[in-house]
């Protein structure tokens, strides 16, 4: 697939922004780590709100005639997109309250205020849900079509969520040796849901050139596309990583996204340093970045078997 | 009624006839104009609703060359429609053909994703996402001659590869082919239920040629004059 | 169903019919045109030609009628620049015209064939021809000496009839055809149509063909074949048809001259002529009456077989005598013909077998009464399933010839001529084996020619030649060289005129010919030639004219360009005089007329040949006062009779309009095909459908109508008179014309054999096969064929760039990657090209798209586009000329019977790039934009009308 940056950043952002405010309504909640405190749980939820704002402005770049954008909210009985939209526009409402409320009242844990967030980061949860069954849905593209992909999303949306958090606090002052370790503990949950994905899609099945064209005895070979140069289909869908390459994105991904957060966030924990949380935050999002580009560009639509792949 | 095409793969000698019609119809169709990008250019590109590609089965010397053309299936399961979010693709009740509402579509090309078959092309200019419409303005156009209405496409086609009809009709060309000929889905694994049918390639009989060997080599010379009239 | 919708509005459209020019198919259309805009191009569906069907250039014709290329003004190179700098002024017709009737006043004044006019993919040669014969010159030819002069030759000097545009399988009846050479064809819709009806019937179709593309992808059966060798399979399989006595006794008997008795007396003057009576009547040996007779006597009981001795004492044996003894020669075993094909035996013996079985085994019948030639009634046409259609891929090697003729042969065999179920003829053929005209041999100033300049030749006297033994032609058709070159060498004549080989011209036109480019063979040097100056600084070839509807390469090369219109914007007549359409069924003609107003200021060709006649004051072009006689082109077709009661258009003659076929000139005549669909058909009686050339109410009704001087039988030539009397006189045995040149008198003994044979061609005798290990051909891709359209903004979506194919095996054994690089080198040159490796690619051959590659800055194309940047021609390979010989005059690269150019008889070695050397070479200098001409568009959104869209 085309890895588009205006997708790409939707999930990344829009994740981390979510996961964030659902961590914020969590934690306050719970009174995990003490709770935070008034200015803490305002940047925070400032800094979900700035990240799904980043995220959704950024996939209406996608659209190719965004005049129409608003009539995605009308399809949210079927489509998932759709759905997507709706909780996520939801999602506004609850967390701007919140905001407000603890902006006015200093009582980030009254009843109230934790309703709103309550509310505003369940809708989160809802729509990383909603953003990765867009994927998890289409039979189209195996390396999407899998319950490991919205598994996926929580995850990678809930350690940058739980980073960002972390950093937060330490910035602001405050301890964050619970928070950095729940940090931890869901980036290496990522480390390891990724690694399971990305062992499933490994392995081959699903459709090839031979169901696709009916043909089965016989080697299927395409002998021409039947356009010299590409097509929106080829645009849109030809993308392909070589296997080396692949790989080396792998890693880099596993870097960012868990060694060095890993690292850094102990250090931060040990130093108390806001600056290597700052690093680990950083470092998170640009990994999750690099996996949503591979999540793009490792999918392979059956449509290329049309133009000539053996299997998708 | 369920309308779609059955391909003759036996037939199909991919001269892209089908292709170039459709683009000449629709380019002046419903959802007009399918733009074309670069036409002169260095690459040229553009807006195509139906394209025919070209496979090799098989190893040299055993192999044989497919041509084969793709279009939207008009799927009952049309996952297209579904997964969109503005309901600019719609499935219709009454003939089963899929279509996307120009003055709805945003341009989210998740349709196209959804499609296995390569059905839907984005049209970059307009924005909106364009697709075969079974020429639904021709086969309903009453002011068009009866026998006209129907697809570019089919009408067209000089190996006569393509038929169009009602696959709820058991009675109807397109069923009837299908039955006889071994008519097939593509993909039927992904469960999308497409309408269009490929029929297979005929296998042709052996000629039966044995009884026609002489045992002994002729000689000009053995031959008997036969008695025939000028 | 009514739950749609809201249409288009038809109501400001205007349906018209009329007949496409996107290749030479020439199909019906029905043209929706809607504000001097063209909405939709489809097939009529009553035309007898495509029956409402249309291919992808028939559809593309929008994007043809609105291409950038478009010419707008007349243009004169600007005075002082070079030719071939793309320099160029727009002048008004009126100049362009005074200009040159001036020139060509003085020529024909002169000398006329100082004048050379020649076409390309016209369809109108009844018209040039007839202008050129009244102009005087001799030089005058369309370019069907580059395209398949082989296929019409070979057939209208055997059958009466021939492959190409004159005969058609019986499609609706056939059980079994074999495709020789063909990937796409001049018969394309009606081919598409046909192969359908034989897969459903369960028919079996084979193709021969080294490349398994195009209608060989739905064959039953793929042939591969080295390129070059189908006359010896069709030989062997003629070997194991004879060895297993499977031939038509009858057919042979009754139709052919397989009985005729010839002459048995090698070394002297009349040897291998057919043994004739006073009269001239052939002779053949009555079994019954056991005596010699008239073969040409009805009810005469002829031997098939046997050796005689004359009263006179010569002895003579049967053709069937020698034929056969000829190919059961163990030369063309199928075990031999495999090793020179690589067409495995047992596939040669059994696809000699199938046909058998089909001819004999599955034979058919249509039960209608009808007469012979003899007056003898039958109860019904016996039919022997099977046909056959061969093109460009037989045609185009300097063995074609033969190699048709030897097809040809194999379908006599089986009795499948003009039979229900066979190769059936479409009038005005089957003509007189050869048709009676000959070609014209004197000019002289001011003069019209006796007769056409391109004719039959049947016997040396024949050729256009001087009392030298020089050709008179420029393009030394009907020499020694080429004697019987029908449709002239074209692809001879920019060489032969630089070259004052036989002399110098002043002018040349060409017509829609793209012979600086892809038209030609060795495109570097051509263009080299058309830039050839003299000493004193004048150009070789003085004046050159190109006639064109687009900016094309040879454009470019102009001295004054006359802008034709589309085929959309004009009149045409598409005539029985010329290339006909007619139908097996039915006898055909069409017309276009104009369905759109031209925007820029152009003018159809035909008119302004028309204006030229009448101001260079043609006799048959002016009237008596010397005034024009012919208003214009529509004028013209209306009244000019060729003879009584004949023109251009066979439907409604008569001043009523109600004779058909024959009669006076009809005024209406145009409005009643344009009301007519833009076609003409004559529907020939069950009776008059089969087995014309013995068929006595066809061959009276054809007589009648003027295809044909008598109603005289038409008789297969299995044996060719005329090519033996050539032949005698290369062995100095023949009483008249006679050649002094060895080279010419040893090609005349060797390849004008009168009986069908196979050599190889003749580049490939003097190429060293280890040098040069691979066959290189090339074709037309099916939306692309005879059409040059690759300006076309649809069409080159599908293919903008051609590739050289190549057996994948093959390759991957020479070390040769998908989409590598290579050299490929000829005896003539060097291309590097971009390699596909593929299944259906015989393994010795290597073929590519032709006229894909463009000149960058060419067809309204942008400079970088990636036909003029990726696209290559094959055609730098190929030389017009074989390759040099000691002690011989350089000799063209043609059959050296009909001057076929022998395209496809390159031989090549393909070499793996260095690193580095990517990109196609050879390339050449973009050309510059012509005055006027508009910026092709970035972006095309064509529509005719706001779309009403259709709401959810």
């Amino acid at each position: 697939m085309h890895p588009a940056l205006a997708v790409i950043f939707l999930t990344l952002f829009s994740g981390g922004g979510f996961g964030l405010m659902a961590l914020v309504a969590t934690v306050n909640d719970l009174q995990i780590d003490g709770g935070l405190n008034p200015l803490q749980t305002l940047v925070a939820v400032l800094l979900s709100l700035l990240l799904v704002t980043i995220g959704m402005l950024s996939s209406t770049a996608h659209l190719a005639n965004p005049r129409n954008a608003w009539r995605a909210f009308t399809r949210w009985r079927t489509s998932w997109l759709a759905r997507e939209g709706v909780v996520a526009v939801l999602f506004y409402p609850f967390a701007i309250a919140y905001l407000v409320w603890v902006h006015f009242t200093d009582a980030p844990t009254a009843p109230a205020g934790l309703a709103l967030a309550s509310l505003a980061g369940g809708l989160g949860l809802v729509t990383i849900f909603c953003q990765g069954m867009i994927y998890a849905t289409l039979r189209t593209i195996r390396q999407w079509n899998t319950a490991l992909v919205p598994v996926n999303f929580y995850a990678m949306g809930l350690a940058s969520g739980a980073t960002f958090l972390a950093l937060i606090r330490m910035a602001l002052g405050g301890k964050a040796t619970f928070l950095a370790g729940l940090a931890m503990a869901l980036i290496i949950a990522v480390a390891v849901l990724k690694g399971i994905y990305y062992f499933w899609i490994g392995r081959p099945s699903g459709p090839t050139i031979h169901t696709a064209t009916g043909f089965n005895r016989s080697r299927v070979r395409l002998l021409d596309q039947g356009h010299t140069f590409g097509t929106f289909l080829t645009q849109e869908f030809g993308h392909r990583l070589p296997r080396e390459q692949a790989l080396g994105m792998k890693t880099v991904m596993y870097v960012l996204a868990v060694v060095i957060p890993l690292a850094t966030l102990a250090v931060a924990v040990e130093d108390t340093s806001a600056l290597a949380a700052l690093v680990a935050a950083v470092s998170v999002i640009s990994g999750i970045g690099v996996e949503r580009w591979l999540f793009f560009v490792e999918a392979q639509h059956v449509v290329n078997l049309y133009h000539g792949r053996q299997r998708c | 009624m369920r309308l779609g095409l059955v391909i003759d793969l036996d037939t199909c000698v991919g001269c892209h006839a089908c292709a170039v019609a459709c683009k000449e119809w629709n380019t002046s169709g419903t959802t007009a104009p399918l733009t074309d990008y670069n036409p002169y250019g260095a690459e040229p590109s553009g807006v195509w609703f139906n394209r025919i590609r070209h496979y090799e089965i098989g190893e040299y010397p055993y192999n044989k060359t497919v041509n084969f053309p793709m279009s939207c299936m008009h799927c009952e399961n049309a996952e297209c429609v579904t997964v969109c979010p503005t309901g600019a693709s719609y499935k219709r009740s009454e003939d089963g053909i899929v279509l996307v509402d120009q003055s709805k579509c945003m341009g989210c090309n998740y349709c196209s994703w959804a499609c296995p078959y390569g059905a839907r092309e984005l049209d970059r200019v307009s924005g909106t996402m364009k697709k075969c419409t079974l020429c639904i303005d021709r086969i309903y156009d009453m002011e068009i001659p009866e026998e006209e209405r129907q697809p570019a496409c089919v009408l067209t086609c000089p190996a006569h590869a393509r038929m169009f009809g009602d696959f709820d009709d058991q009675e109807s060309a397109v069923s009837r082919a299908v039955r006889e000929r071994g008519g097939y889905q593509l993909m039927p694994e992904l469960n999308y239920d497409p309408s269009n049918h490929y029929l297979p390639p005929r296998v042709h009989a052996p000629i039966p040629v044995d009884s026609l060997r002489k045992k002994a080599t002729a000689k000009l010379k053995e031959w008997v004059n036969r008695v025939v009239e000028r | 169903m009514a739950t749609v919708m809201e249409f288009e509005d038809h109501g400001r459209q205007e349906i018209k019919y009329s007949t496409c020019y996107m290749c030479a198919c020439r199909c019906g259309i029905k043209v929706t045109v809607e504000d001097n805009r063209v909405r939709f191009i489809q097939g009529n569906r009553d035309h007898p030609i495509n029956q409402g069907v249309l291919c992808a250039k028939g559809s593309a014709g929008i994007m043809k009628q609105y291409s950038p290329a478009k010419l707008r003004n007349p243009l004169r190179r600007k005075p002082g620049t070079e030719r071939g700098a793309g320099e160029f002024e727009e002048i008004s017709w009126t100049e362009a015209l005074d200009m040159l009737t001036d020139r060509l006043a003085r020529i024909r004044a002169t000398d006329p064939d100082k004048l050379a006019f020649f076409t390309g993919r016209d369809q109108m040669q009844a018209l040039t021809g007839l202008w050129a014969q009244q102009f005087g010159t001799l030089n005058w030819s369309a370019h069907g000496g580059f395209c398949s002069v082989n296929m019409a030759t070979a057939g209208l000097y055997m059958l009466g009839h021939a492959f190409w545009e004159f005969g058609d399988p019986d499609w609706d009846r056939t059980k079994y055809f074999m495709l020789w050479g063909v990937a796409e064809d001049h018969s394309s819709n009606p081919m598409k149509i046909g192969l359908e009806k034989l897969k459903r019937r369960g028919g079996k179709f084979v193709g021969i063909n080294p490349a398994r593309t195009g209608y060989q992808a739905i064959a039953d059966e793929w042939v591969p074949i080295r390129p070059g060798t189908d006359g010896m399979l069709a030989l062997s399989m003629v070997h194991v048809l004879l060895q297993n006595e499977l031939f038509d006794w009858e057919f042979l008997l009754r139709y052919t001259n397989a009985p005729f008795l010839v002459v048995h007396r090698p070394g002297e003057k009349g040897d291998g002529l057919v043994w004739r009576d006073s009269e001239g009547h052939p002779m053949v040996w009555d079994l019954e009456k056991e005596m010699f007779v008239n073969g040409m006597e009805p009810g005469a009981k002829a031997a098939l077989f046997g050796e005689f001795r004359t009263p006179d004492g010569q002895n003579v044996r049967t053709v069937m005598s020698i034929l056969t003894e000829r190919y059961l020669d163990g030369r063309y075993s199928p075990e031999n013909a495999s090793r020179i094909t690589g067409v495995p035996a047992e596939t040669i013996e059994r696809l000699a077998l199938e046909i058998a079985h089909v001819a004999f085994r599955e034979t058919i019948t249509v039960d209608v009464e009808w007469t012979d030639w003899a007056g003898r009634q039958h109860d019904r046409f016996v039919g022997h399933p099977v046909s056959m259609h061969a093109m460009r891929g037989i045609s185009a090697h300097s063995n074609g010839m033969q190699a048709a003729r030897a097809i040809h042969l194999l379908q006599v065999l089986l009795g499948t001529i003009d039979c229900p179920g066979g190769f059936r003829a479409k009038a005005p053929y089957p003509r007189p084996v050869p048709p009676p005209n000959r070609p014209a041999q004197h000019s002289s100033p001011n003069t019209p020619l006796k007769s056409l300049p391109l004719g039959f030749p049947t016997a040396p006297e024949d050729l256009v030649i001087d009392e030298n033994g020089q050709p008179k032609r420029i393009d030394k058709a009907y020499s020694w060289e080429a004697p019987i070159a029908n449709h002239g060498l074209m692809h001879m004549v920019i060489t032969n005129a630089v070259n004052k080989d036989p002399y110098g011209i002043d002018t040349l036109i060409f017509f829609m010919a793209n012979m600086s480019w892809n038209s030609t063979m060795n495109t570097a040097n051509v263009q080299e030639m058309l830039r050839a100056r003299e000493e004193d600084g004048g150009y070789k070839i003085p004046f050159l004219v190109v006639v064109d509807a687009f900016h094309s390469e040879m454009v470019h090369f102009a001295d004054l360009v006359l802008p034709d219109t589309t085929y959309l914007e004009r009149y045409d007549a598409i005539s029985l005089l010329d290339r006909p359409i007619s139908e097996p069924d039915a006898i055909c003609d069409s017309i276009r007329h104009p369905v759109l107003k031209p925007d820029r200021n152009v003018r159809p060709w035909q008119d302004v040949m028309v204006e030229l006649a009448g101001r260079l004051k043609f006799p048959a072009f002016v009237q008596e006062n010397g005034e024009p006689r012919f208003s214009g082109y529509k004028d013209f077709i209306t009244n000019f009779e060729r003879a009584p009661g004949i023109g251009f258009l066979a439907g409604w003659r008569g001043a009523d309009g109600k004779s058909h076929l024959r009669g006076e000139p009809n005024p209406a005549q145009w409005d009643r095909y344009i009301e007519n669909q833009g076609f003409f058909q004559y529907h020939l009686p069950e009776s008059m459908r089969y087995y014309r050339f013995a068929n006595r109410e066809y061959l009276e009704l054809a007589q009648r109508v003027g295809f044909n001087p008598t109603a005289d039988p038409i008789v297969i030539e299995l044996y060719s008179e005329t090519l033996q009397r050539f032949r005698l006189a290369g062995m100095g045995l023949y009483d008249g014309p006679q050649p002094k040149d060895p080279v010419d008198r040893e090609r005349l003994a060797t390849y004008f054999d009168p009986l069908p044979d196979y050599y190889e061609p003749l580049e490939q005798q003097r190429i060293d096969k280890k040098e040069y290990p691979f066959y290189a051909v090339n074709q037309r891709p099916m939306m692309m064929y005879h059409s040059w359209d690759s300006q076309n903004a649809w069409l080159r979506q599908i293919l903008a760039q051609n590739y050289l194919y190549m057996n994948r095996a093959r390759g991957e054994q020479m070390g040769i990657q998908d989409l590598g690089w290579v050299w490929v080198e000829s005896h003539n040159g060097r291309i590097r090209v971009q390699v596909k490796l593929i299944e259906g690619c015989q393994e010795d051959t290597v073929w590519t798209w032709n006229a894909i590659g463009k000149q960058s800055g060419a067809w309204g194309l942008k400079p970088d586009a990636a036909e003029a940047t990726r696209g290559f021609l094959m055609n730098h390979l190929i030389s017009e000329l074989l390759p040099p010989k000691q002690g011989e005059r350089r000799l063209t690269n043609s059959d050296p019977i009909t001057g076929q150019a022998a395209w496809y008889d390159l031989m090549v070695r393909i070499t793996p790039a260095g690193p580095g050397e990517e990109g196609v070479w050879p390339t050449f200098p973009t050309m510059k934009p012509l005055p006027g001409m508009e910026p092709s568009p970035d972006v095309l959104r064509y529509h005719t009308h706001k779309p009403v869209n259709l709401k959810s």
